[in-house]
């Protein structure tokens, strides 16, 4: 079994949450378990790092469904950065580039947190 | 009427019955006119011995049908040599004259004098026959190889005896006939040992026991000193017939040393009869209760069983059954009097009010049973003395299962220091048995209720299979062929093909997120809202567009379908497609093999002007021999064991491989290279295809 583990480091207001190996059904949870932290410290800008994310299922995607509405309600984001080609393409087939901010470099996202709103 | 083994049985008696008669007539006519000679005292002999021969079978017979208790056979036995020495005495009483020992019957006789010498002789072979059976029965019980043996070695000396004493056979008062005698003597006093039945009575039947053997015992003894003595009724019975008379002789003397010895082991046995009979009661109990903890659904007969059992085997006062159960959310224990034996609730409540409580935490922590000698001196329960419980001492031990504390079961008795190491093993063990019980009993609810709900999931997947196509359209321009099969009981995905009017035909595929019944439930409203729209939408970007806005409204926050829906046009040879979020379709002409990819957005993510504004449109001009692909995501992401995805270059390829082919060799095509693919086991996710391919109209 590949397991798949959760990174979260914060850089002043922005929390970074790494991803690493196998994200479905199984440890779709693990991520839940994470947003719900942020949530509960009022982390809402939220970069999500998918440098090591080797697979994501629909139960995956249905984690940051479940959180996003709420993140932004408090005036956050969450924002996808460092996808391989291969979980993009996940990402790209359901229509999620329309829905979310995806960048190719962490810091990109960061920065974006810090610029004035539209 | 009679069967045959009473026949048998009849003619055991008849035969003696003819055949002593006979003898006494013999005898009259013998001592009348004084007539002798060997071969008639043969032949008289032979019928004698053949005679008791046979009614020893007749008693064996008869005795094996009955049901034996050693206490009231020895007082049977002891009645029948009351009766035999009365009869003894009465013939001492007629048969005055002093006759001379040996076979010579040269004085004349009365004949009342020979038909009492008969009598005795009957009535003294009967007796002793059945004494020897009685005693058979005795020695050999629990019998050993060494127990046998003595006792055969017996009666081969016994009859050996016997035969030395046959006339004609050898001189009378031969020495061989002695040491036949002696010897067996000998191992009449080694087979009086053989006791081993004493052990098993309980205590009254041991006390029956003393009386009755030591009544035979001084019954016996007179009867010996009438078989030694010379009076004229024993000196007739040697005369009637000498073998006969050892026989009688040696078996008398069998009986009264076996049932001194018995009386005297009785006795020694009585004061263990107490103990031996607890230890009876602790193995009957537990064989009823092994027998009871695999009845689990009277669970609440065990559990009283229990309790009724400890008061009686470990004679307790009151017994009760604590059961614990923890509350999984809480963590709060809570104690239920499961069953209970001569107490009260409120007694019970008094124990386990004040420092009650450090009982229960002493059981926890040690997981062994707690003795309390004195309950109003011990410091644990010393408030019972207030209170008005009782004196006396209390034991409980707990029931564990899988190292957990589940419950106690507690005994108290009428006096301080009354539990002894037996009373606790035996409750130890009592309390293990409920430990079973209670662990099969869950383990058998819980089966129950995983069979229960296989059995729902069964009438769910027979269910979701009827609202998938029952049937394909068949048609001549197109062919259909597909299939959906889900890794679980049920799964998320659906497939349609919808007959429109206008020579048209809806195709749609859907793949709810996740898997299993709450994908289930989805893709049934799903097939809903699709069956409904496809008939009032006229594009495809219209139907899933209306779609989304009713999932939007009844799917979960972290849920979402993807789908894609086609509509086929017959007339015009064109396959129009929109795309909500699902993989594409495939699309393989004579030219090419591409996926169609348009833009779109899953259904459920995003309100109506988004996905409007996401979702486009294609159309496909078809040729004659093209080929389109509708799969679910089951196909393209199936994982083998090096996680590696089958991915949509494998499915492109293999159905490039086989454009000659009929769909449906196509569909199995592809399944086969996806199975081969994973490898061993089943499908990762929910697996559906559609192949439809283009004839070309007419």
């Amino acid at each position: 079994m590949i397991d798949f583990k959760i990174h979260q480091r914060d850089s002043e207001d922005v929390s970074v949450i790494e991803l690493k190996g196998y994200l479905d059904a199984h440890t779709a949870p693990d991520l839940e378990t994470a947003f719900q932290k942020l949530i509960t410290e009022n982390k809402f800008n939220i970069v999500v790092n998918c440098r090591d994310l080797s697979y994501i299922s629909s139960a995956g995607l249905g984690v940051f469904m479940a959180y996003v509405e709420d993140i932004r309600k408090n005036k956050g984001d969450i924002k996808l950065t460092n996808m391989t080609p291969k979980v993009y393409n996940v990402f790209d087939l359901l229509g999620f580039p329309i829905l979310y901010e995806i960048y190719k470099d962490e810091q990109e996202a960061v920065v974006r947190f810090h610029e004035p709103k539209k | 009427m009679m069967n045959s083994s009473s026949i048998k049985r009849f003619a055991l008696l008849v035969i003696p019955a003819i055949l002593i008669p006979l003898v006494f007539t013999f005898d009259v006519i013998r001592s009348a006119v004084e007539f002798d000679n060997a071969s008639s005292t043969i032949l008289r002999e032979i019928f004698v011995i053949g005679s008791f021969t046979l009614i020893g079978l007749y008693i064996e017979k008869r005795r094996s049908s009955m049901q034996h208790n050693a206490p009231r056979e020895i007082g049977r036995v002891f009645f029948a040599v009351l009766i035999s020495l009365f009869i003894l005495a009465v013939s001492t009483v007629i048969q005055p004259h002093q006759v001379s020992g040996g076979n010579s019957f040269r004085i004349h006789q009365s004949a009342l004098v020979l038909l009492a010498s008969t009598l005795v002789t009957l009535v003294l072979g009967v007796l002793t026959l059945y004494l020897l059976f009685v005693i058979h029965d005795l020695v050999l019980f629990k019998r050993r190889k060494t127990t046998w043996r003595y006792y055969i070695i017996y009666l081969l000396l016994l009859f050996a005896a016997c035969a030395a004493d046959f006339p004609s056979l050898l001189p009378e008062e031969n020495i061989l006939a002695s040491i036949f005698f002696s010897l067996a003597m000998l191992f009449i006093v080694v087979n009086s040992f053989k006791q081993n039945w004493i052990m098993y009575l309980s205590r009254r039947e041991k006390k029956y026991s003393i009386i009755y053997s030591i009544l035979l015992f001084i019954g016996l003894v007179l009867m010996d000193i009438y078989l030694v003595s010379g009076s004229a009724s024993n000196n007739a019975l040697i005369a009637y017939s000498r073998p006969l008379h050892t026989f009688i002789r040696l078996n008398a003397f069998f009986g009264t040393i076996y049932f001194g010895v018995t009386f005297i082991s009785t006795l020694f046995h009585l004061p263990t009869a107490e103990v031996f009979e607890r230890k009876q009661s602790e193995l009957i109990s537990l064989h009823n209760l092994s027998r009871l903890v695999t009845q689990v659904f009277d669970f609440n007969d065990l559990l009283n069983t229990v309790t009724q059992m400890t008061s009686e085997v470990c004679g307790a006062r009151s017994v009760w059954l604590e059961l614990f159960s923890m509350d999984e959310n809480s963590g709060e224990m809570t104690v239920e009097v499961a069953a209970k034996r001569n107490i009260s609730q409120e007694d019970i409540d008094l124990l386990a009010a004040d420092d009650g409580t450090q009982l229960q935490r002493y059981l926890m922590d040690s997981h062994k049973a707690l003795l309390i000698e004195d309950l109003w001196s011990d410091r644990r329960t010393k408030h019972l003395k207030k209170s008005g419980f009782a004196r006396g001492s209390l034991l409980t031990v707990p029931l564990l299962s899988h190292g957990k504390l589940i419950g106690v079961l507690h005994a108290t008795k009428d006096f301080q220091n009354a539990f002894d190491q037996d009373d606790i093993d035996v409750m130890t063990t009592f309390a293990d048995h409920v430990s079973i019980a209670i662990e099969n009993s869950r383990l058998i609810s819980k089966s129950i209720e995983r069979e229960r709900l296989h059995q729902e999931m069964m009438v769910a997947q027979r269910m979701q299979k009827r609202l998938l196509p029952q049937s394909l359209p068949d048609l001549p321009e197109a062919e259909f062929a597909a299939v959906s099969e889900s890794s679980l009981e049920v799964g998320g995905d659906y497939y349609d093909l919808i007959a429109l009017p206008d020579d048209r035909i809806g195709i749609v595929v859907g793949d709810v997120s996740g898997k299993g019944v709450s994908a289930a439930f989805y893709m049934a409203e799903v097939k809903g809202i699709v069956m409904t729209l496809s008939k009032i939408c006229k594009t495809p970007h219209q139907l899933l567009s209306r779609a989304n806005d009713t999932l939007m409204e009844t799917l979960e926050k972290n849920m979402f379908i993807s789908a894609i829906y086609g509509v086929l046009d017959v007339r015009n040879a064109t396959l129009t497609m929109a795309r909500a979020g699902h993989c594409p379709v495939i699309y393989i002409s004579r030219q090419s093999a591409e996926l169609i990819r348009s833009t779109g957005i899953g259904l459920g993510l995003t309100g109506r002007d988004q996905f409007e504004k996401a979702t486009e449109e294609r159309t496909i001009h078809l040729q004659p021999g093209d080929i389109c692909i509708f799969y679910t995501d089951g196909i393209t992401e199936s994982r083998n064991a090096d996680m590696e995805e089958y991915g949509y270059d494998r499915l492109v390829e293999i159905a490039k491989t086989c454009t000659g082919c009929t769909v449906h060799e196509m569909k199995e095509k592809i399944l086969q290279s996806v199975r081969t693919f994973i490898g061993l086991g089943t499908y990762n996710d929910d697996v559906t295809l559609i192949v439809l391919k283009w004839n070309g109209t007419r």
